[in-house]
């Protein structure tokens, strides 16, 4: 289902929404929750992802598993498409069975209300891994999606039943968009998208047949680069904390008293040292340049095995946090540099 | 109730098997059997201390109790060895995949056990004990530090007996006279074996280096990657194939194992650090 709506329309109708914790883009790039009407002058459909993670709307950085919690409806507003591609590791990470059943409520009581993103910047890069700058119904997590035709006038269209019920409940009296309407949201989204292909020029572009899979699969013998990579981390654990589609943690009993445990789901970073060390200290990964290239494979080998996509989206948090500078993008063409093959094919 | 919750397990005996070994024998708290597949594994949690892995070293047709037969090596394991007769832990599981038993009908089923890696090795073993007249024959090789180091000394005079086993030890190092059977690795024992590889699926559980050492042997003796059976023991946080804490190349170890052929990993980096 389809609707035209002013922009105005929409923040009048998100106003009145009783009943949800509802969360949304500032202009400064921070998802805020809205406690009063002012907070929506904050409100910003047109910047790039925000700075963290979405994850933790549905896998907190830390939560306890001692106690019941009560269900928390809420509407996530804005959410960029590579942060949609986002939801959809950690829906195959936590939701295949067994279910995690603590992911799997946060999940089923979101509404996730997805939005073109019309004005990437340079570390955005979800074009050249297999992404793209908007979200379509076949990418099955978004329930309702907003196209912005220009500053003032959008299109809202519904992916799921829950996203349909949406549209039905608050803009059942709005009418159907035009047809230049609609060609005008897929130029703006052609422009988009060049404007992505544009920033990331020099880097590897995915051509559908797994070229990141193919640039670091087989790099076991590329420990001289890899080490040369990894120099700068300082292990920080930024690019684990902030990506999307990073899901490790850690089940972690512990004690301050007697009377006072707790055990939580904590997320765990795989660039720390004891990330992998068993008891008896044996460590798999106890070189910096392992658990470097260990997030790598994870992200464009592992996991591509596994879902047939890579659990990299390309939003560029990982660029922008680090304090070493490390570019995912520039690591992957020194691995193409160091096989000797073409960059731009 | 999430699915990380532990249930309550009594601890209704401890049996001392070195210095620093002990089996935990395990009941529900309340009264339920506890069913497992030999080689699946637990996580057993010491209420605000801490959570591990752990194989059971029980027959899995044993359903009233299970055996659990723990190192002290760290922090948690300090206190759980502490721990008394009567006191309760917390168990899930069990998880993952175990040992293939019935694709080993009609073959020798050769053992290679190092140190307490013999505890998954003793609960497959009784797993096959039950139905010893399917396997053409049992072979077990197991190797400990020295004569101290040895777990389940009390069974092996029984063992032993059992037509259709045969059984090899080694010790690394003895004081003169200590010991009667072979001093060395636990390797050089299959130096010492008649066996027809082509007819024989090995099991290999130990520390890392054992089980390197171990797979490079049987690689030297012509067994196929595809015959070789490793118990894989990272540090299973979940168990479920979530946490990531044991990822080995696309594999969750938790999910997808801890029983892998040197088949599925020997193009993984790093497979025994």
């Amino acid at each position: 289902m389809k609707k035209f709506v002013t922009y105005s329309d929409l923040v009048g109708i998100i106003k009145n929404i009783i009943g949800y914790e509802i969360i949304f883009p500032t202009t400064s790039r921070h998802f805020k929750v809205l406690k009063t009407v002012e907070d929506l002058n904050l409100l910003n459909l047109n910047v790039i992802r925000p700075i963290e993670p979405i994850k933790q709307f549905f896998f907190p950085a830390k939560e306890s598993l001692m106690y019941e919690k009560k269900d928390l409806k809420q509407i996530i507003l804005g959410v960029k498409s590579c942060d949609i591609q986002a939801i959809e590791v950690l829906d195959k990470i936590f939701l295949s069975a067994p279910a995690d059943n603590l992911y799997q409520n946060y999940r089923n009581n979101t509404i996730l209300i997805s939005c073109d993103c019309i004005l990437p910047e340079e570390t955005c890069f979800c074009s050249i891994v297999g992404g793209k700058p908007y979200v379509e119904q076949d990418d099955g997590v978004s329930d309702l999606n907003i196209s912005f035709i220009d500053e003032n006038n959008l299109i809202l269209e519904s992916f799921t039943d829950k996203g349909e019920e949406f549209l039905k409940h608050y803009f059942s009296d709005f009418d159907l968009p035009k047809n230049s309407d609609e060609l005008k949201r897929n130029s703006n989204r052609t422009v988009s998208s060049k404007k992505v292909i544009e920033y990331n020029a020099e880097f590897i572009k995915e051509d559908k047949k797994g070229k990141y899979y193919k640039t670091v699969k087989y790099t076991y013998e590329l420990d001289e680069i890899w080490r040369k990579e990894s120099d700068k981390c300082v292990q920080c654990g930024g690019c684990n904390f902030i990506c999307p589609s990073c899901y490790c943690f850690l089940i972690r009993e512990a004690s301050i008293s007697s009377e006072n445990q707790y055990r939580d789901k904590v997320w765990d970073v795989c660039h720390f040292t004891g990330y992998a060390r068993v008891a008896g200290g044996a460590n798999p990964r106890k070189y910096k340049y392992q658990r470097f290239r260990n997030r790598y494979q994870c992200k464009f080998v592992y996991r591509y095995e596994n879902f047939d996509f890579y659990a990299c989206t390309g939003c560029g948090r990982c660029i922008e946090v680090c304090p070493a500078r490390i570019d995912i993008r520039k690591v992957v063409i020194s691995l193409v540099l160091a096989k000797g093959e073409q960059v731009l094919v | 109730m999430n699915i990380y919750q532990p249930k309550n397990f009594k601890i209704i005996k401890i049996i001392d098997e070195t210095p620093n070994i002990k089996t935990f024998v395990l009941k529900p708290l309340n009264g339920d059997k506890f069913t497992f597949q030999t080689g699946q594994f637990i996580e057993l949690t010491v209420y605000g201390v801490g959570e591990a892995p752990f194989t059971p070293s029980s027959s899995p047709y044993h359903t009233e109790t299970i055996d659990v037969t723990i190192m002290r090596v760290g922090r948690m394991t300090e206190v759980l060895h502490s721990m008394k007769k009567g006191d309760v832990v917390g168990i899930r599981g069990p998880y993952g995949k175990g040992y293939p038993v019935d694709s080993f009908v009609g073959k020798q089923v050769l053992i290679i056990g190092g140190g307490v890696g013999l505890a998954p090795l003793r609960s497959l073993l009784l797993t096959l004990i039950e139905r010893i007249s399917e396997f053409k024959k049992i072979i077990l090789c197991y190797g400990a530090r020295t004569p101290q180091d040895i777990v389940y000394k009390y069974l092996f005079p029984e063992w032993s007996k059992i037509k259709g086993i045969e059984i090899l030890r080694s010790v690394d190092k003895c004081q003169p006279g200590e010991w009667d059977e072979t001093v060395g690795v636990v390797t050089c024992l299959l130096d010492k074996i008649d066996i027809d590889v082509k007819d024989t699926v090995a099991v290999v559980c130990g520390p890392p280096i054992m089980m390197k050492f171990t797979t490079l042997k049987l690689i030297d003796k012509k067994f196929k990657p595809e015959q070789i059976y490793l118990s894989m023991e990272r540090n299973m946080s979940c168990g479920l194939g979530k946490c990531g804490h044991c990822q080995i190349g696309s594999y969750f170890i938790c999910k997808d194992g801890p029983v892998f052929t040197w088949e599925q990993l020997k193009d993984i980096p790093e497979p025994f650090e």
